[in-house]
C-alpha cells in the first residue's frame, strides 16, 4: 500500500545501505562524561573509570556516589598524610559505558591529562581497552572482578571484591540451611561477567550435592522481554532459581517474570540491587528467603569487630540522605573501601606514586579487606596473588529487608573444593591462561 | 505441553509489541520516506510518559497510556515540522536529522529522570490460564490494544477518506497533490500515527520492561529486521513479519537460547533478503 514511496524518494537498496551505516555509526557514538578536576599541590586525584550510563551503570555510579562521599568525610578531616603533608582527595570520573573503547580514551585521558595517581575500574569487558596501558604507564589499576588478574597485568589489583568466588559462600550456606533443595537451573547474560560467574555456580552448586536440572542458560544483554527466558528455567520445576550475576536491570524483570509464571522456590543471585523495588514488583511472600551477597550498609551485622570498613552505618546513613535509599546498591561501598586501603598503603609508603602504593599495599601479604583481614590470593586461578580474599557476607531478605545471615570463608571453602572451581572455570574458558 | 503454550503465549505478546512498533515505523517511512531512527526513542519517550504520569503521580495506568499515545503523537508532529519537512527532499538528510534528535530525546530523559532504570509497578497483578499457560492481564492489555489499535488503522487508511489520501501520497504524492491533497498534512496525520504507535508501544509496555534512556536501541534493531523481512513500506508485512519473527525469537529462545535466538533472527532477514530481496510483501524496484 505505502511501498510506491520507496521508488520516490529512496531505493530499497538505499534504505538497507543507510540503515547499515547508521547502525554502525550509532554504535560508535557515545558520550564520555568527564568531569574535570581542577586541583592544587596537595590534592590527589583518583581516576574513577566505569560504567556511569547505560545497562551496567548500576554497578559504576553507585560507587563513584559513595566515593564522593569517602572523599567528603576524608577531606573535612584534613585529607590523607602522604610523608608528613595532608593531601585532600579529588575524584575525576568517566563514563566508559562498559565499552573497551571508551575505556582506553578513559585511561589514556585520566593519565596523560587529569594525572591522577590510581584508577578504580569495574573491569570485565572493558579491561581489554585498558590493559596495555596499564602496562606501558605502570598505573595501578582496581578491578571489582578478580577475573580481569592475569601475570600480564601486575599493576592490576582486586583489593575489595572477589566477584564471582565469593558467590561460593551463598550456595554454601543455601546448603547448610535448606538441605532438602536438591535441583538447580541458571541463567546469565552473555559476557564476561556472566561466564565466570557461571562456572563459579555451577563448581559451588556441585560442592553442595545440588544437581543442575539443564545446562545454563545464556542470554543476549540486549533482551527485554525475559518471558521465554523465565519460561524455559521453570520448565522443569526445579527447587532453586539461580539468576547468577545478571545486572540489575534483568534481574529485576527475570524476578518479575519468575512471579508472574507462578514460581514458589528458592532464589539465589549474586546481586539484588535496587531489591524493595522488586519488592513492589512482586511481594514481600516472593521475595522472602532471595540470597544474595550484598548487605544493606545499615545491618548492625557490620559493626562486629573483625570489620574493617569505616563507619558502615553511618556511611549507609548519609548515602540514604543524599541519594535515597533505594539507590543503595552492590557497589555502592566498595570503591570507597578500596580508597581506604589505597590511603592507608599511601600513607605508610610515604608516596602516592603507583608503584610504591602497590608494594605498601600488598605488604606481608595481608591486607584490611572491608569485612575483615584478608590474604593475597590467587595465583591458581589467577595467575597472580593480586586479589584479597577473606570472608564475604551472605544476605537474605526477611520481611522485606536484607539482613547479613553469616560471613563465611572463601579461602576455606577454596582448599576444600578448589578442584571443581578449577574444572569449571576451565570447562567455560575463564581460566587466566584460556582468555585471550 | 503446558511449555508450548506458554511459549505460544510469550510469542503473542512479543508480536503484539512488535506489530505497533514496526508499523508505526512503516508508516513514517512509506508516507514521508524517511528512515526514522528515532523511532526507538519515540517507544522511550512513551515508557518514560508512564513512569511519570502513572509510577510517579499516580493518575490511572489507562489514562498514562493513553496520554503516552499523543503525546509521542505530538513529538512526532514536532519532528516533522521541524526536520522532515524541510528535508523533505533529502531522505538522507532527515535520517542524519533523526538520529540527532534520538540522542537529543536520550538526553533529556537522563535529564529528567536519571540514567537508572524507571520503575514502573503493574497496573494489576491478575492472571489468566490459558491450556496452562500464564497470561497476565498486563500482558493481554498489551495483545489487546495492539489488535483494536491496528484493526482501528487498518479501517482508516481502507474506509475513511483522509485514509485514501493518505495511501495516495504513499503511492504518488505529485499525483496526489495534483488531486488537491495537503502532502503537508498527511505527512503531518502519518507522523502522528506513526510515533502515536510507537508511543503506545512503549507506554504499554512500560510496566513489563525496566525502561532506560538507552532502551530504544535494541527496540529500533528489531524493528528494522521486521520491516526488512515484511517488505520496506509494506504495513501488512510488517504485521506478518512482525508475527514471524516474535515466534521464531520466543521458540528458539525458549528451546535453545537467547544468544541463538538473536542469530536465528538476523539469519531469517538474511534469508528472506536473498530469496526474495524485497522482503515478504515488498514491491520490486523500477529499473
Amino acid at each position: 500500500m505505502l511501498r510506491k514511496s520507496l521508488d520516490r524518494k529512496i531505493s530499497r537498496r538505499k534504505f538497507l545501505g543507510t540503515t547499515a551505516a547508521s547502525g554502525t555509526a550509532l554504535a560508535a557514538m557515545g558520550s564520555g562524561l568527564s568531569r574535570v578536576a581542577f586541583a592544587d599541590n596537595h590534592t590527589i586525584k583518583i581516576g574513577f573509570l566505569a560504567p556511569l550510563t547505560g545497562p551496567v551503570s548500576a554497578w559504576g555510579k553507585p560507587g563513584l556516589d559513595g566515593c564522593l562521599i569517602w572523599a567528603d568525610w576524608v577531606n573535612a578531616k584534613g585529607g590523607v598524610n602522604i610523608g608528613g603533608q595532608s593531601y585532600s582527595i579529588e575524584f575525576v570520573g568517566y563514563d566508559n559505558e562498559y565499552d573497551a573503547a571508551k575505556a582506553r580514551t578513559g585511561a589514556t585521558k585520566l593519565i596523560k591529562e587529569d594525572g591522577v595517581k590510581f584508577i578504580m575500574m569495574l573491569g570485565g569487558d572493558t579491561w581489554p581497552g585498558v590493559e596495555k596501558i596499564a602496562e606501558r604507564e605502570g598505573m595501578l589499576f582496581s578491578t571489582l572482578l578478580p577475573s580481569d588478574l592475569s601475570p600480564d597485568s601486575t599493576t592490576l589489583v582486586a583489593p575489595c571484591e572477589v566477584h564471582p568466588i565469593y558467590n561460593v559462600t551463598g550456595v554454601e550456606w543455601l546448603a547448610e540451611n535448606k538441605p532438602d533443595l536438591k535441583t538447580a537451573v541458571m541463567c546469565a547474560q552473555d559476557d564476561a561477567l556472566g561466564k565466570p560467574s557461571v562456572a563459579t555456580y555451577l563448581a559451588a552448586f556441585e560442592a553442595a550435592g545440588i544437581e543442575m536440572q539443564d545446562e545454563p542458560l545464556f542470554f543476549d544483554p540486549t533482551t527485554t522481554d525475559f518471558a521465554p527466558v523465565m519460561t524455559k528455567l521453570l520448565a522443569g520445576n526445579p527447587d532453586i532459581l539461580c539468576l547468577d550475576t545478571c545486572y540489575a536491570d534483568y534481574v529485576h524483570p527475570l524476578c518479575e517474570q519468575a512471579f508472574q509464571q507462578g514460581y514458589k522456590g528458592q532464589i539465589i543471585s549474586c546481586t539484588a540491587d535496587f531489591y524493595q523495588k522488586i519488592i513492589e514488583k512482586t511481594s514481600v511472600e516472593f521475595m522472602e528467603g532471595f540470597i544474595f551477597q550484598f548487605p544493606d550498609f545499615d545491618d548492625p551485622a557490620l559493626n562486629s569487630e573483625g570489620v574493617n570498613f569505616v563507619n558502615p552505618n553511618e556511611f549507609y546513613a548519609e548515602y540514604a540522605k543524599r541519594y535515597g535509599a533505594s539507590q543503595w546498591g552492590a557497589v555502592s561501598w566498595e570503591y570507597a573501601s578500596i580508597m581506604d586501603l589505597w590511603a592507608d598503603a599511601a600513607s605508610r609508603a610515604g608516596s602516592a606514586e603507583p608503584a610504591a602504593v602497590l608494594e605498601a599495599m600488598k605488604a606481608g601479604g595481608t591486607g584490611k579487606h572491608a569485612f575483615g583481614t584478608a590474604d593475597w590470593w590467587g595465583t591458581e586461578l589467577f595467575g597472580i596473588d593480586n586479589a584479597l580474599v577473606g570472608d564475604w557476607p551472605v544476605v537474605v531478605i526477611e520481611g522485606g529487608k536484607a539482613t547479613i545471615k553469616d560471613f563465611k570463608s572463601i579461602p576455606a571453602w577454596w582448599d576444600k573444593h578448589k578442584d571443581l572451581m578449577i574444572k569449571h572455570m576451565t570447562a567455560l574458558g575463564q581460566m587466566w591462561n584460556q582468555r585471550g | 505441553m503446558d511449555l508450548l503454550w506458554q511459549t505460544a503465549v510469550n510469542a503473542t505478546y512479543a508480536a503484539s509489541y512488535m506489530a505497533l512498533i514496526a508499523v508505526g515505523l512503516v508508516m513514517i517511512f512509506g508516507v514521508m520516506g524517511v528512515i526514522n531512527f528515532a523511532h526507538g526513542e519515540l517507544y522511550m519517550v512513551g515508557a518514560y510518559c508512564v513512569v511519570f504520569l502513572y509510577a510517579q503521580e499516580t493518575f490511572p495506568f489507562l489514562l498514562a497510556v493513553a496520554a503516552g499515545l499523543v503525546f509521542v503523537g505530538f513529538v512526532g508532529i514536532v519532528m516533522e515540522r521541524t526536520m522532515f519537512r524541510p528535508l523533505r527532499d533529502n531522505p538522507l538528510g532527515g535520517l542524519i536529522a533523526s538520529i540527532g534528535f534520538l540522542l537529543i530525546l536520550q538526553t533529556l530523559a537522563v535529564f529528567g529522570f536519571g540514567r537508572r532504570m524507571g520503575h514502573v509497578p503493574p497496573s494489576t497483578q491478575g492472571k489468566i490460564e490459558i491450556f496452562g499457560a500464564i497470561l497476565t492481564y498486563q500482558r493481554l492489555f498489551v495483545i489487546v490494544a495492539a489488535i483494536l489499535l491496528l484493526a482501528a488503522l487498518w479501517a482508516f487508511l481502507k474506509r475513511s477518506k483522509f485514509g485514501r489520501a493518505l495511501r495516495a501520497c504513499a503511492q504518488d504524492a505529485e499525483a496526489a497533490s495534483l488531486q488537491g491533497i495537503s502532502m503537508n498534512q498527511t505527512a503531518r496525520v502519518a507522523m502522528f500515527i506513526g510515533a502515536g504507535l510507537a508511543g503506545v508501544a512503549g507506554a504499554l509496555t512500560a510496566p513489563l520492561v525496566s525502561p532506560t534512556p538507552y532502551i530504544g536501541h535494541s527496540i529500533i534493531v528489531t524493528a528494522f529486521i521486521i520491516i526488512i523481512v515484511g517488505g520496506v513500506g509494506s504495513l501488512e508485512g510488517a504485521v506478518i513479519a512482525a508475527v514471524l519473527y516474535a515466534f521464531v525469537h520466543t521458540f528458539v529462545t525458549t528451546f535453545f537460547d537467547g544468544v541463538i535466538a538473536n542469530i536465528v533472527g538476523l539469519a531469517l532477514m538474511l534469508a528472506v533478503l536473498i530469496v526474495r530481496p524485497t522482503g515478504l510483501f515488498g514491491a520490486r524496484e523500477r529499473a
